[in-house]
C-alpha cells in the first residue's frame, strides 16, 4: 500500500498509469463497446472524424468503423506486447541464470549463442522467422521474443555472476542442495530486480515492432492491428490522413504511457533500497 | 582543557517503516582539544549515528534536534585565554537554535577528519591513492598539484605505507585491507583536521593489523595534536587507546569517565557486563576440559 | 580413528602472472569431539582450508579423508548425501542465508534435501530445532532479516545440526557478533559440542576466543603451519614469530593507558 502511494507520487509514474489505464479499458471493453467483427462495415467509406456521432473516428476506405477498429488493435497490442516481452524475459533469465551458474563450457555455449542472436538486428530477425512460418498472433509473440530476450539474458548473467560468489550461495553446496535448485531457487530470484527493472523498454519495443510487422502486412491477418491500420490508411495519406493518424498517435501513447510507468516503479523501487 | 565540541540535547530519530526510532536519545557530552575520547556500544547503541552527526553527515532522513557547537581551536598551544568563543554551530533543522550565528561552516576533510570500517568503500576504486589524498589537500589547503603531490608522498610516510614512492601511484585493489586503512588515514588527516573520527576502523582487520593500526592512529593524533573520537566495540581495545570512554547503551550515553574508572571500576552494571563478555587471554577457559 | 584427516594440501591462486600459495603443503587431523582452531593473521591461509575442508574449492594437491573416506573422491549425489555429516557456520549470518527466506524455509532445506523427515513432520522438527538452539519456535515464520544478529546466528547452528553432522567449520563464526551475544553462542556451541559429540574446526583470528573454547590450535602463517599443539600450552607460550605478534596485539583490559593526563 505505502509502495503504492509512493509510486503515485511521482508524476511519471501518475501519467503513465492513466495512459495504460485508458488503454487497458480500451482493450477490455473492445467486444462490450464493439461486439461483432470490427472488421464488418459499418457505414460509409472514408467518412472523417467527427461528422457523424455513431461513427466518431470516421470510417476507412472500406466503410469499417474507425474506433472499433482502434479498440480492438488495442487488445492485439497489448497482449502481443506483453507476451512477447514476457517470453523474452523469462527465456532471457534462465539462459543468463544457467550462463553465469554453470560457468566453464555451459556459459560459453550459451553466451556464443546469446552473441550469435545479438548480432543479427532483432527486427530482421522477426521479419524472417514470420515470413517463413506465417503470420499468426502465436508466430509473432515467437518472433518478437526471439530478438529481445538477449538483453535480459547478459543482465541476468552479470547478476549471478556476482551473486554466486555470495555465502549462502555457499552455504546452499554445504547443506547439499543440487546445482539447479540453487541456480533457480536461491540465485534466480535474487537477480531478477535489475532484469525486471528492462521490461518497460522490452515491452515498448515489442509492441513497436509488433507494430512494424503487421505495418509490413506480417501481421496475424484475421485480427485488427494499429500497424496494420497505419498500413491500409498509407495509401489514402494525401486525402484522408486521420487514418494513419489515429492509430499513429494511440501507438505513441502507449508507449509512452508504458515507459513513464516503468520509469515510476523503478524510481519508487530506487527509493526503497536507498533507505534500506 | 579546551572544549573542542560541546553536544547538547542531542536527539536523532530516524524514520523508519511509519513510525520514529530514536538512534540517540538526549545526548550531552564534551570532547576535549586533544583528548582521545573512546564510544563503546554494541550494534544499535547509537555510536555510530553520534559520529555521523558530529561530521555533519546524517543521512537526510535523519532528524536532529539539540545543538553541536564548535570551539576555536586558535588558543590551542597559544597563549591565548582560556574564554573560547563559539565559531560555529550545527543545529539540528527542527530544533532550536544555537547561541551564536554561524559565521564559519564546519567542513568535512579540513576540520574534522573521517576513518571508516571499510577503506575499501570510503576509496575511489579507479583513482590512485597519491591523487585521492592529494586531492583532500588540493580542495581543503589551497594548494596547487605539485605541491599536493608532494604533501600527499610526506603523509604516506607519515602513515609507515612501505616504499611511498610507488604506492603514491598504486590503485586501492593493488593494496591490502591494512594498507588501505593507512591509505584512508592518510587522507582524512590531510587537511590537518582538529578532530579524527575513527569509526570501527580496525573491525575489518585481523588482530595484528588492528595493533599497527592502533599504534599509528596513537602516534599521529599526539603528533598533530587531533581530538580523537574512537568508535568501537571493543571495550579493550578502546581501554588501550583511549584517555576517556563513554558508554553507549540504547540510543542513551550510560556511562562516561577516565579510562581507568571505566575498566576498573564502573558505575554500571552494562558496563560491568561488556567488561566481563571480554575474552582476553587471560579469561577463564569456557571449555571444560576434563569433560 | 582421526574424524578428518588433511594430508599434504596444497592450494594455489595465481595473481599477476605470480603463482602464490594459499596453502602450501598443509596436514593436519580433528579427533571426533574435539575443537581444533585454526588461527592467524588475514592471508594466512585459514579460511582457505576450510573452503577446501568443505569441497567448495578444490585443492591443487593433498589428501582429505572424511570418516574413513577419500572425501576428495566424492562426486554429485555421493558428495551432497556426505555433505549431511559435514556442515558449516559463517562469520556473517546476514551474508549467509538468502535474503528472501525466513527461517522456517532455512531450517526446511537440509530436512528437505537429506531425507530427514517427511514433509509432515518437518515443521515439527523445525520448532525442534529453534528449541535446541534457544530460540522461541514462533520464530519460525519471521524473515532472516527480521530478526537481530544473534539470533541469526543461532538459526545458522540450528542449520547445520538439523542434518545431525560429526564435523562443523565454524569461520570466523562469531566475530561478527556483538560482545554480549558472543559468550552465549560459544557456550551453545560448547553444550552442542558436549551433547552430541560434535567436532568443530574454530577459524578465528582472536587468540582470546580460540584460547576459551579450543582443545588445540594450529597458527598458520602465509599458507603455512607455523606452530600446533595444545591451545592453552601455544597460546601462553608461542614459539613461532607469528604467535608471538598474534599474542603481542591481542587488546588487553586493566592496563590502563599510561600517558593519560
Amino acid at each position: 500500500m505505502r509502495r503504492l502511494r509512493r509510486f503515485l507520487r511521482t508524476p511519471e509514474a501518475v501519467a503513465g498509469t492513466i495512459l495504460l489505464t485508458v488503454l487497458f479499458a480500451m482493450a477490455l471493453s473492445a467486444s462490450l463497446l464493439f461486439p461483432g467483427d470490427p472488421q464488418a462495415i459499418a457505414g460509409p467509406a472514408l467518412l472523417p472524424p467527427f461528422q457523424d456521432w455513431s461513427l466518431p473516428l470516421g470510417t476507412d476506405r472500406l466503410g469499417r468503423d474507425v474506433l472499433a477498429e482502434l479498440f480492438h488493435g488495442a487488445r492485439t497490442s497489448l497482449a502481443v506486447g506483453l507476451a512477447a516481452a514476457a517470453a523474452a524475459l523469462v527465456i532471457g533469465a534462465v539462459v543468463g541464470t544457467l550462463a553465469g551458474f554453470a560457468g566453464g563450457l555451459v556459459d560459453e555455449v550459451l553466451m556464443r549463442i546469446t552473441d550469435a542472436f545479438q548480432t543479427v538486428p532483432g527486427f530482421l530477425l522477426a521479419l524472417a522467422f514470420v515470413s517463413v512460418v506465417g503470420p499468426s498472433l502465436g508466430v509473432v509473440v515467437v518472433a518478437i521474443a526471439l530478438g529481445t530476450w538477449t538483453g535480459p539474458a547478459r543482465i541476468a548473467r552479470a547478476e549471478v555472476l556476482s551473486i554466486r560468489e555470495r555465502d549462502y550461495v555457499a552455504g546452499a553446496r554445504v547443506i547439499g542442495m543440487r546445482p539447479l535448485e540453487i541456480a533457480f531457487r536461491e540465485v534466480l530470484p535474487n537477480a531478477l530486480p535489475p532484469v525486471l527493472a528492462m521490461s518497460s523498454v522490452i515491452v515498448a519495443a515489442a509492441i513497436l515492432t509488433e507494430a512494424a510487422l503487421s505495418f509490413l502486412g506480417l501481421g496475424d491477418p484475421n485480427r485488427v492491428t494499429w500497424g496494420g491500420m497505419i498500413a491500409e490508411g498509407r495509401a489514402v495519406l494525401r486525402t484522408a490522413p486521420f487514418l494513419s493518424i489515429v492509430p499513429g498517435i494511440a501507438l505513441v501513447l502507449t508507449v509512452l504511457g508504458v515507459y513513464l510507468a516503468g520509469e515510476g516503479i523503478v524510481e519508487t523501487t530506487a527509493v526503497r533500497r536507498g533507505l534500506s | 582543557m579546551t572544549v573542542l565540541v560541546s553536544i547538547r540535547d542531542l536527539t536523532v530519530t530516524y524514520r523508519r517503516d511509519g513510525s520514529d526510532v530514536a538512534a540517540l536519545k538526549n545526548i550531552t557530552l564534551n570532547v576535549q582539544a586533544g583528548e582521545r575520547l573512546a564510544i563503546i556500544g554494541e550494534s544499535g547503541s547509537g555510536k555510530s549515528t553520534l559520529a555521523l552527526a558530529i561530521a555533519g553527515l546524517l543521512p537526510q532522513s535523519a532528524r536532529a534536534e539539540g545543538s553541536i557547537e564548535w570551539f576555536s581551536l586558535s588558543s590551542l598551544g597559544a597563549k591565548a585565554p582560556p574564554s573560547v568563543l563559539p565559531e560555529g554551530g550545527l543545529v539540528g533543522r527542527r530544533g532550536r537554535k544555537s547561541a551564536s550565528k554561524p559565521n564559519h561552516t564546519l567542513l568535512g576533510g579540513r576540520d574534522i577528519g573521517f576513518v571508516f570500517q571499510d577503506p575499501s568503500a570510503s576509496l575511489d576504486p579507479v583513482m590512485t591513492v597519491g591523487k585521492q589524498i592529494a586531492e583532500v589537500v588540493r580542495t581543503h589547503l589551497g594548494l596547487g598539484w605539485p605541491a599536493s603531490h608532494v604533501r600527499a608522498k610526506t603523509l604516506l610516510e607519515r602513515v609507515h605505507l612501505p616504499d611511498p614512492d610507488s604506492t603514491i601511484h598504486a590503485f586501492p585493489h593493488q593494496l591490502s585491507g591494512g594498507q588501505k586503512q593507512r591509505v584512508a588515514i592518510a587522507a582524512a588527516i590531510a587537511a590537518g583536521p582538529k578532530l579524527l573520527i575513527a569509526d570501527e576502523a580496525t573491525s575489518a582487520l585481523d588482530t595484528i593489523v588492528q595493533a599497527e593500526i592502533i599504534a599509528l592512529i596513537r602516534r599521529l593524533v599526539a603528533e598533530d595534536g587531533m581530538a580523537l573520537l574512537f568508535i568501537s566495540h571493543d571495550i579493550a581495545l578502546a581501554a588501550e587507546l583511549a584517555e576517556r570512554i563513554a558508554v553507549f547503551r540504547h540510543a542513551e550515553l550510560i556511562e562516561i569517565g577516565g579510562t581507568g574508572q571505566i575498566v576498573n571500576a564502573p558505575t554500571q552494571a552494562y558496563t560491568r557486563a561488556l567488561l566481563d563478555a571480554h575474552i582476553g587471554l587471560d579469561a577463564e577457559p569456557l571449555l571444560n576440559r576434563s569433560g | 580413528m582421526n574424524l578428518l584427516t588433511v594430508s599434504n594440501l596444497i592450494k594455489r591462486y595465481s595473481r599477476g602472472g605470480k603463482t602464490l600459495a594459499a596453502v602450501d603443503d598443509v596436514s593436519f587431523h580433528v579427533e571426533p569431539g574435539e575443537t581444533l582452531a585454526l588461527a592467524g593473521p588475514s592471508g594466512s591461509g585459514k579460511s582457505t582450508i576450510a573452503r577446501l575442508v568443505l569441497r567448495l574449492i578444490e585443492p591443487d594437491g593433498g589428501r582429505i579423508e572424511f570418516e574413513g573416506d577419500n572425501f576428495l573422491a566424492l562426486r554429485g549425489a555421493a558428495l551432497r548425501a556426505r555433505r549431511a555429516r559435514l556442515q558449516m557456520v559463517f562469520q556473517d549470518p546476514l551474508a549467509a542465508f538468502n535474503p528472501r527466506a525466513t527461517v522456517a524455509r532455512v531450517l526446511d532445506d537440509p530436512l528437505r534435501i537429506h531425507g530427514v523427515a517427511s514433509r509432515f513432520e518437518r515443521p515439527r522438527r523445525i520448532a525442534a530445532l529453534l528449541e535446541r538452539v534457544g530460540l522461541a519456535a514462533d520464530l519460525a515464520p519471521r524473515a532472516i532479516h527480521e530478526i537481530s544478529g544473534g539470533q541469526r546466528q543461532r538459526v545458522a547452528i540450528a542449520r547445520a545440526i538439523a542434518t545431525k553432522p560429526s564435523l562443523i567449520v565454524l569461520d570466523e563464526a562469531v566475530s561478527a557478533l556483538d560482545v554480549s551475544v558472543r559468550g552465549q553462542i560459544l557456550n551453545l556451541l560448547l553444550d552442542l559440542q558436549r551433547e552430541e559429540r560434535i567436532a568443530y574446526l574454530f577459524i578465528s583470528h582472536d587468540l582470546g576466543v580460540v584460547r576459551a573454547v579450543a582443545h588445540r590450535v594450529i597458527l598458520f602463517d602465509a599458507g603455512r603451519i607455523a606452530e600446533n599443539g595444545d591451545a592453552r600450552t601455544v597460546i601462553g607460550a608461542p614459539q613461532s614469530a607469528v604467535g608471538q605478534a598474534l599474542v603481542a596485539a591481542a587488546p588487553r583490559l586493566h592496563t590502563t593507558t599510561q600517558d593519560a593526563s
